[in-house]
C-alpha cells in the first residue's frame, strides 16, 4: 500500500528529515511511527500525502508513485487517504453533520450519498446523535471522533494521523484508538505518528521508531521503547 | 460541473462578500468609478470620430469677404467661384443674414448677442457647393487667392482638428484608464485575500480531503466577477443618466452639434463596460489567489 525507498529528504534551509529510508507498509497494516521530536516523524507522513516532496528516492502510495505526480493529480491522491490531526481542524461555523459532509462535497458527491454516509460514519464513531451540535459545544474527544469521522467518509485506503491523542486524557485516547482499531479491521491501512506510550504499548501493533531521519526499529509487535 | 457545486460556489461568493461588507463595497466603488471615467472617455472620442466624419462628408466651402467690398465686387467673386470645376451651387449671404443664422444657433443664449452692442462682426460671405468631397480642398485654396476673398474654410481643417482633440483625449484617456484599472485590480486582489486569509483553515482541509484547485478557486473567483460586475453595473447606469442629460442639454441649447443618439450606443457602451467590469474582477481575484493559495 506504502512503499518507501531508499527516501531522503532535505529542507531548502539544509536541515535533513529524512536519510534513506525505505520501508513497505501492506494493506491493512496498522503502524505506530514513534521516535523523540524532530526525529523526522511529521515529514514521514507529510511525505505520504504529498504535502512535502522527496529529495531522493521512489514513494509509491495506493500504486502511484507520488515523485512523479503532476499537481494536478495530487486531490486524487488525497481522495484515498484520510488524515485526522492533533488539533482536528474542524471548522467552528458549520455543525457536525456538515463538517462531515464537507468532504464528500468538495469532492462533488451526491446528496443522498452524502447523506446515507456521514449519518453511517457518525454511527461508527457514536456520535450521531450530535449531528446538529456545533463543534465548540463538543469535548476534545468527541471532536477527534468527528474528525476522524470527517477523514474516513470517503471511505480511504490507509488513514494517516499526527498524534490524535496529543490533547486528550488516557480514557478518551483510549476511545479513540478504539475506534481506529475498528476502523482497521474493516480494511483500511493506518499509519499513526505518536508520543503515547500506554497506547502504543497497549495495541500491541507494527511500531517504527525513527531517530534523526532514519528508521532505526520496525516491529512487527513493537512497544514505544522511550522514556515519556 | 453539477448544478448542486454550482449552487455551492455562489453561495460561498455571497456568504463571502457579506461577511467582508465594506471591502466589497470599497471593490465595488473603485471598479464603478474607473469604469465610468472609461465610459466617457469612450462616450467623448466616439462622438468626437462622428463629429470628424459627419464634417469630412460635407462638400461645402465657406468663402469669407473682406470688408468694403463693393458689390460688383462681390459679384465678380462669386461669378469666378461658380466657373471653378466641381462648383455645384454657389450661394451669397450677407452680413445681416450671417447675423440672423447665429441668432438661431444660439437659442437661449441671446444674452451674448448684448456684448456686440448692435455691431455686426460677420462678414459677407459665399457658401459654395461641391460635387465631391475630393474637389472641396484644392477649390478652397484657389478660392482663397481670388482678390477681395478674406480666407476659404471647409470642413477638413475642423476635420483636422478635431481629429488631433480625438488623439489627445485618446491618449490622455488610455494613461487614466490604464491607472484607474490597475487600482481596481488592486483593490480587488486585496478583498479577495481577505477572503482567502479568513477561509485559509477551510482550504486546508478542503486540501487534505481532496478538492481540486478549480472547486477551491471558483467561490473566490465568482466573488471577484461579481464584485467587478457589481462596479460596472453601477458605472453603466450613472453613464446612462449623464448621456442622457447631456443630449437633453444639446438638444436645447446647441442643436447643431451632432451627437451620437443615447440607444444603441449607450447599450454597446455598456455591454462592453460590463464584460470589462466582470474581466478585472476574475483577473484580481486570480492575482491573489496565485499568491495566497498555497495552504
Amino acid at each position: 500500500m506504502i512503499n518507501l525507498s531508499g527516501i531522503s529528504k532535505v529542507y531548502d534551509n539544509g536541515c535533513v528529515a529524512l536519510s534513506d529510508v525505505t520501508v513497505d507498509i501492506p494493506k491493512g497494516d496498522f503502524v505506530f511511527v514513534v521516535g523523540p521530536s524532530g526525529a523526522g516523524k511529521s515529514t514521514f507522513i507529510k511525505l505520504i500525502f504529498r504535502e512535502e516532496l522527496p529529495t531522493t528516492g521512489k514513494l509509491i502510495v495506493n500504486g502511484r508513485d507520488v515523485g512523479e505526480l503532476q499537481p494536478s493529480e495530487v486531490p486524487y491522491l488525497r481522495r484515498n487517504l484520510g488524515i485526522v490531526f492533533q488539533d482536528y481542524r474542524l471548522l467552528p461555523d458549520k455543525t457536525v453533520y456538515e463538517n462531515v459532509a464537507f468532504a464528500m462535497q468538495v469532492i462533488e458527491a451526491s446528496e443522498r450519498e452524502i447523506k446515507r454516509r456521514v449519518i453511517q460514519v457518525l454511527d461508527l464513531v457514536g456520535l450521531r446523535h450530535k449531528a446538529k451540535s456545533c463543534p465548540c459545544e463538543l469535548s476534545g474527544g468527541e471532536q477527534q471522533r468527528i474528525a476522524i469521522a470527517r477523514a474516513i467518509v470517503n471511505s480511504p485506503v490507509v488513514v494517516i494521523a499526527d498524534e490524535p491523542t496529543g490533547n486528550l486524557d488516557p480514557e478518551t485516547s483510549w476511545e479513540i484508538m478504539k475506534i481506529f482499531n475498528r476502523i482497521n479491521k474493516g480494511g483500511t491501512t493506518i499509519v499513526m505518528v505518536t508520543h503515547d506510550k500506554t497506547v502504543v504499548d497497549a495495541m500491541k501493533k507494527r511500531v517504527i521508531a525513527v531517530e534523526k531521519g532514519k528508521i532505526v526499529r520496525d516491529e512487527v509487535k513493537g512497544v514505544y521503547g522511550y522514556e515519556n | 460541473m453539477k448544478i448542486r457545486t454550482f449552487e455551492y460556489f455562489i453561495k460561498e461568493a455571497v456568504g463571502s462578500l457579506k461577511r467582508n461588507r465594506l471591502m466589497s463595497l470599497a471593490s465595488v466603488s473603485t471598479v464603478a468609478l474607473s469604469l465610468l471615467i472609461l465610459g466617457m472617455f469612450l462616450v467623448m472620442v466616439l462622438n468626437l470620430n462622428n463629429m470628424a466624419s459627419n464634417l469630412e462628408s460635407q462638400v461645402q466651402i465657406s468663402v469669407y469677404l473682406n470688408e468694403g467690398l463693393s458689390d460688383m465686387e462681390i459679384r465678380e467673386v462669386g461669378t469666378r467661384i461658380t466657373k471653378l470645376a466641381g462648383v455645384n451651387q454657389v450661394i451669397f449671404i450677407n452680413k445681416e443674414e450671417a447675423l440672423n443664422r447665429f441668432k438661431q444657433r444660439l437659442g437661449e443664449q441671446q444674452s451674448i448677442l448684448k456684448a456686440l452692442d448692435g455691431n455686426n462682426p460677420l462678414p459677407n460671405a459665399f457658401e459654395v457647393k461641391m460635387d465631391k468631397p475630393e474637389g472641396v480642398k484644392p477649390v478652397a485654396q484657389a478660392i482663397a487667392q481670388f482678390k477681395g476673398v478674406e480666407n476659404a474654410k471647409f470642413g477638413q481643417e475642423v476635420v483636422e482638428q478635431l481629429f488631433a482633440l480625438t488623439k489627445m483625449v485618446r491618449i490622455f484617456g488610455v494613461v487614466l484608464i490604464g491607472f484607474l484599472a490597475l487600482a481596481a485590480l488592486f483593490i480587488i486582489s486585496n478583498t479577495i485575500r481577505l477572503t482567502v486569509f479568513a477561509r485559509r483553515k477551510e482550504i486546508g482541509i478542503m486540501k487534505y480531503v481532496g478538492a481540486t484547485d478549480w472547486f477551491i478557486r471558483w467561490p473566490f473567483l465568482i466573488e471577484g466577477m461579481i464584485l467587478g460586475f457589481g462596479g460596472a453595473l453601477v458605472a453603466v447606469v450613472l453613464l446612462n443618466q449623464l448621456y442622457g442629460a447631456l443630449i437633453q442639454q444639446v438638444y436645447e441649447s446647441l442643436a447643431f452639434l451632432p451627437l451620437i443618439p443615447q440607444y444603441p450606443f449607450i447599450t454597446t457602451i455598456s455591454i462592453v463596460l460590463m464584460l470589462v467590469g466582470t474581466l478585472i474582477g476574475a483577473l484580481g481575484s486570480n492575482i491573489s489567489l496565485r499568491k495566497f493559495m498555497q495552504v
